[in-house]
């Protein structure tokens, strides 16, 4: 579907059944309103999600990645999040490498009953996002500005120092 | 390198008991080395170490899981048995490790940057820092230095960190190391929409050869990669930028807490395309984070497969 | 494959803010829909008649339904594609009531944001394979571990009806707190009056194992199998030959040994009995009091028994428990009082805690029921409690309340002027907290009837003059500073989760909170159950409770285990993890990574490592999927297939490749 012009951003959430889902789910009965840009898609686990995940939607061209689960401790399958809290950092500090705003991803634990949390979480990073706009694209070819920058850099033997 | 004497000895006394043992030998022509696999007393002759000795034969090693192996190797290339052995890919008790210490290899793609290709190379003499290399009745005098590969130059593991027979004496050279590679930090300076755009450029002249991944001695999955399959899909076959770079980002999750930094990788590129320095960076996170180096301990965990209910380096999330 | 989308109203629910007709249509468009329509209520009978019907008239191989979150319907639209004839597995749903309609405003982003989610949900349902559960056998005996009143009813109940059961104790004794406690709220009744005969009832019931002085090493399998390793400790007296005559208690020479359940209100000996009318009436030596342990001679105590019940040399024993299902009722313990050195706890002998005062006040008690302080001795008039010790204060991490001080305090008060007439008592509180059936009358029968006197504030400080203690504080509804002159001072200290609560939860691989406390799998709709299929909790373990709360907890537990072993074969959930041989290569990262022990490690019929799944045991997680990074073992209805099926239907640039 075409992502609305100006209104909506592409943000993605990543979330597990038994916390966040379900803290969603719970804000959505409380009607707390939240903007309309994430799209969920549903995990057994934060421990479920693949950063390859979070670096496929990028490819695609994500302006944004939520990633949501138990808080530490309250895994419904006890050591989950524990072992998705250590890949998402790495993949967090690692995003600035491949030139991705590490600001587009963000990961956080809200409970099942948490529903004002939720909708903070969305509201705020919907912001976050809509202040950042939209993402580059891979698929975008270089533009010639860039290209030049990139020559420039070559000729002068420097940029990553690997071409001298 | 020193000590070839002494490690053909070791090698001809193993060798009853080995099926192979694994080295470098002269390639086509002298300035290039290339693997040796001797399985009988007379193929030991051919042996060579030294600076041109870049190749880490530990990616063999898994291939070879159920026979007996020697291995000859540098400090680079200790660690990724030390890793192979701790993520039991292969087993101690087939393996014979002849350790050396390492004062660099060379890093052609550097040399053919300077001196541009010269077609036969007839001979190679290395001599107090400086390489003579003779093509025809030509001699090229170049720093050693200036040519070798960038992983030496901020190399804290000169010596193998693990051997049944160690030949030479160890360096201690620990001290006075950069942690971080001069690339890393002009790398650093750029903006993040200047970095995204290098790597656009650079992965639009990847070609998918797989060459990066096959020479990783830790890319254990070789026909099951899963870059190659459409259960799971990750990506197509078409060579183009963004699945290019999805490529790369599966190799460097993949390497996450497990890449020795061996820089076989970039090596083995065709296109000379700067993989080290997403390597690298990420090693650096795993560092920061874990205080972990992957392929130092064969008894360590790699911190993915394994956490803490309170990281210390893990920030509470805010919100 | 043939995939029918039915777009829910949900009256105006969902139709109030997304336009229903318009998601159905765009659905029609998608791969492989070949049907799709707009309805009332889906969930109604109409409802999964017409999807029923569908799937019959159009040929459906599955089924798409977009409606309210799957965590409320998804089993009902389950079973209405099931009798529809489908593989119950070939569903998927798309939550746009809570994540949409409720939460958007906008009628245009929502119709749109719905069609997305419909979209994706087609999407993973076309990768979708139908699952079927595996059955497998039952061994129908429970274990409970805990015997305070909770673990007690739990085990009569179950045994009632007609389970084995293992019941397991950490102390020499079952009963509990309440064995402890003199008369209960609201009623006043002997509290060892009304448990006496229930214990009794635990000893005599042929279908009750009783393990005391145990506690749980080890827990392996799963729901419907479990293997758990009991430790019995080492209690130098051989129950076999024990009589529990108890006159090794009257020679041993060791009189001065802590009196546990007096809760050191008074000594024991080091060889004792806790209390006459213990389950089982048996005899444990404490050995770091007992002589023969301390000073290396002594064995009085082997010479005058009877039936040569003393072994010295005995050993903690391990023994192992089959068993089907697990009830957790290991209660709570006490705030350690001390941490208010402010109410000088711990320093003046005469700050105690409530349930030493309890302890004062039974008849069982070292004072046999005669209220005396412990410095001197005497009858204290003037009784001042102090609540919420470790209650509601988060300087001591204790933020929570812990739901039954104020009744115990209105008890005791009331108890007090029944054992001393000219009493006064004062108690000093922050509220009032009496919800339960017939509890504020009984507070206000104590303000009213026996005078006691209540100051709302909290106590700045406790200080002796003579033989008196000060109890200064603030009375907040009269604006002014009190000082009370007190004989006695007793602190209404606060329920924390019992000692070593948070290593029984990893044993039996259950959540607990930041206290302690065990997690239930729903805080409203599954109170007694966990998120381990098969282990159940019941009384304060779970959070403070008081005796009825309890009691209904543990009936509660009972019963689920009883309708659990009502079957004689469990089915397993078929979305477990499933390792494809071929890609697999052996290196166990997954058996590492998986917090259940789920995974095999074996070895193909060419001798090559391989990784195997245990089905019953497997919870689903998907950890495993993460960790191998051949994607050799798959989380089945969430396979990176499905997954990156969803962000390439989300992501445009994508979406024509896949
Ligand atoms: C001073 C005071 C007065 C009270 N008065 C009243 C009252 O008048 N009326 C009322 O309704 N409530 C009263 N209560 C509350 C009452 O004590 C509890 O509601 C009740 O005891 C809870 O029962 P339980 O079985 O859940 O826990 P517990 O009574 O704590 O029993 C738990 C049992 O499990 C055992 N155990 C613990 N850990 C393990 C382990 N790892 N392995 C094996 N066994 C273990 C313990 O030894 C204990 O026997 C009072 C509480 C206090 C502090
Ligand atoms: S990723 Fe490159 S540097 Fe790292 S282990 Fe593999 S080949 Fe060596
Ligand atoms: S070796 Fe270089 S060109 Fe080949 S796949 Fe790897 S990065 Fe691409
Ligand atoms: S992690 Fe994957 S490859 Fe390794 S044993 Fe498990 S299933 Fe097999
Ligand atoms: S899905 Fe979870 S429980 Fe099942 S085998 Fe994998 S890691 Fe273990």
């Amino acid at each position: 579907m075409p992502v609305y012009d100006g209104k909506e951003l592409r943000i993605i959430g990543f979330l597990c059944n038994w916390c966040s889902y379900a803290g969603a789910d719970t804000a959505g009965v409380g009607r707390f309103q939240q903007p309309t840009d994430l799209r969920i898609i549903k995990v057994p686990c934060s421990g479920r999600i693949d950063p390859l995940f979070i670096l496929k939607a990028f490819q695609g061209g994500a302006d944004g990645v939520l990633v949501s689960g138990c808080h530490p401790r309250d895994c419904h399958y006890a050591e989950g999040n524990y072992y998705a809290r250590r890949r998402l950092e790495l993949l967090k500090r690692f995003l600035p490498v491949t030139g991705i705003d590490p600001d587009r991803f963000e990961y956080t634990w809200v409970s099942a009953s948490e529903a004002p949390r939720w909708q903070h979480v969305v509201q705020t990073f919907t912001d976050r996002i809509h202040k950042l706009g939209p993402s580059p694209l891979l698929a975008a070819p270089l533009t010639d500005a860039e290209m030049a920058k990139l020559q420039s850099q070559v000729e002068a033997g420097s940029g990553c120092g690997c071409h001298k | 390198m020193t000590g070839l004497e002494e490690l053909k000895t070791k090698i001809l006394g193993a060798l009853p008991e080995l099926d192979v043992v694994i080295g470098w030998e002269q390639g086509y022509d002298a300035l290039n080395a290339t693997p040796l696999f001797i399985r009988k007393p007379e193929d030991v002759e051919r042996l060579i170490i030294g600076p041109l000795c870049a190749h880490n034969l530990a990616t063999y090693l898994p291939g070879l899981k159920d026979k007996k192996v020697g291995i000859v190797v540098k400090g680079c290339d200790s660690r990724a048995v030390i890793e192979l052995l701790q993520e039991k890919l292969i087993n101690k008790d087939n393996i014979t490790i002849f350790g050396l210490k390492c004062d660099g290899v060379v890093n052609l793609n550097k040399i053919r940057k300077k001196i541009g290709d010269l077609g036969q190379i007839r001979k190679v003499v290395f001599d107090s820092g400086i390489i003579t290399i003779t093509a025809g009745e030509t001699d090229h005098q170049l720093k050693f230095s200036e040519v070798r590969m960038d992983k030496c130059d901020t190399c804290k593991y000169p010596n193998a960190l693990l051997f049944d027979h160690f030949i030479g004496t160890p360096d201690d050279r620990q001290n006075g190391i950069e942690p971080e590679h001069i690339s890393d930090a002009e790398f650093e300076k750029m903006s993040l929409e200047d970095r995204f755009a290098f790597w656009k450029q650079e992965m639009s002249r990847c070609v998918r050869c797989y060459a990066c991944r096959n020479a990783c001695p830790m890319c254990v999955c070789r026909d099951h990669c899963v870059a190659v399959t459409r259960d799971p899909h990750w990506i197509s076959q078409e060579n183009d930028t963004a699945d290019n770079w999805m490529f790369q980002m599966i190799h460097v999750m993949h390497l996450t807490g497990r890449c020795v930094e061996c820089g076989e990788c970039e090596r083995a590129c065709p296109m000379d395309i700067p993989l080290m320095l997403l390597r690298r960076q990420m090693n650096k996170g795993v560092r920061d984070v874990f205080e972990y180096e992957a392929g130092i301990d064969p008894q360590g965990k790699p911190p993915l497969l394994t956490f803490k209910v309170e990281e210390d380096n893990i920030p509470e999330r805010e919100w | 494959m043939r995939i029918g989308v039915f777009v829910c109203h949900c009256g105006s629910n969902i139709a109030g803010t997304v336009d229903c007709e318009k998601v159905a249509a765009a659905a029609k468009d998608f791969p492989d829909v070949v049907y799709s329509d707009d309805t009332m209520y889906a969930c109604s009978e109409p409802g999964q008649q017409g999807i029923i019907e569908a799937v019959k008239e159009h040929k459906l191989t599955g089924v798409v339904v977009a409606s309210c979150s799957p965590r409320m319907h998804e089993p009902t639209f389950r079973r209405a594609v099931e009798r529809a004839g489908l593989n119950k597995y070939m569903f998927e749903m798309a939550n746009i009531r809570e994540h949409v309609s409720w939460v958007g405003k906008d009628k245009e982003l929502n119709t749109n944001k719905a069609i997305d989610l419909v979209m994706i949900a087609a999407e993973k349902l076309r990768r979708d394979k139908p699952l079927i559960s595996k059955k497998f056998d039952i061994n129908k005996r429970v274990l409970i571990i805990g015997g305070g009143v909770a673990g007690i009813q739990a085990a009569l109940d179950c045994a009632d009806g007609g389970l084995e059961v293992v019941l397991v104790e950490k102390t020499t004794s079952i009963g509990g707190k309440m064995a402890k406690l003199d008369k209960t709220f609201p009623t006043v009744d002997c509290s060892s009056c009304v448990l006496g005969p229930k214990m009794v009832d635990v000893a005599q019931n042929p279908n009750i194992t009783l393990h005391t002085y145990s506690e749980i090493e080890e827990v392996g399998g799963y729901v419907g199998n479990f293997e758990i390793k009991v430790k019995k400790k080492a209690t130098f007296v051989d129950w076999e030959k024990c009589t529990g005559c108890g006159l090794c208690m009257e020679k041993c020479p060791s009189k001065k040994s802590f009196d546990y359940f007096n809760e050191g209100i008074g000594t024991t000996t080091a060889i004792n009995i806790p209390f006459p009318q213990a389950i089982p009436k048996k005899a444990k030596i404490d050995a770091d009091f007992c002589r023969k342990f301390t000073k290396g001679k002594c064995g009085v105590c082997a010479k005058i028994c009877p039936t040569k019940a003393i072994d010295f040399e005995m050993k903690d024993e391990i023994i192992t428990e089959n068993v089907g299902a697990i009830i957790t009722a290991t209660g709570y313990d006490l705030f350690d009082f001390k941490k208010y050195a402010e109410y000088g706890a711990g320093k003046y002998p005469d700050v105690i805690t409530s349930m030493q005062y309890e302890r004062l006040m039974s008849a069982s008690g070292p004072t046999t029921g005669h209220i005396k302080r412990p410095s001197d001795g005497k009858e204290p008039k003037n009784i001042v409690f102090i609540q919420c010790v470790g209650s509601r204060d988060k300087s001591v991490n204790r933020p929570y309340c812990s739901g039954f001080c104020c009744m115990y305090t209105a008890k005791q008060a009331i108890l007090t002027k029944d054992h001393i007439p000219d009493s006064q008592s004062y108690v000093f509180y922050m509220d009032i907290r009496s919800p339960g059936k017939s509890y504020d009358e009984f507070v206000r029968r104590g303000i009213e009837e026996y005078g006691t006197e209540y100051i709302r504030g909290r106590v700045a400080m406790v200080y002796p003059v003579g033989d008196k203690l000060i109890v200064r504080g603030a009375d907040t509804l009269a604006g002014s500073q009190v000082e009370v002159e007190a004989d006695l001072v007793v602190l209404a200290v606060g329920a924390e989760s019992a000692v070593g609560a948070p290593q029984l939860a990893e044993t039996l691989r259950i959540s607990y909170d930041t206290y302690g406390f065990y997690m239930e799998s729903h805080p409203k709709l599954k109170p007694v159950e966990t998120n381990t299929a098969g282990v159940y909790l019941a009384g304060a373990c779970q959070g403070p409770k008081d005796i009825p709360a309890s009691v209904g907890q543990g009936s509660a537990a009972a019963a689920k285990v009883l309708a659990l072993f009502s079957k004689d074969q469990l089915e397993s959930d078929p979305q477990t993890a499933l390792v494809n041989a071929a890609r697999c290569i052996g290196c166990y990262k997954c058996v590492e990574t998986c917090p259940f022990g789920a995974i095999k490690e074996i070895e193909d019929r060419f001798g090559n490592a391989k990784a195997e799944v245990i089905e019953t045991i497997c919870q689903g997680c998907g950890l495993c999927s993460v960790t191998c990074p051949q994607s050799a073992i798959q989380l089945q209805h969430f396979t990176d297939n499905q997954i990156l099926s969803e962000v390439k239907a989300l992501c445009p640039s994508m979406m024509e490749k896949s």
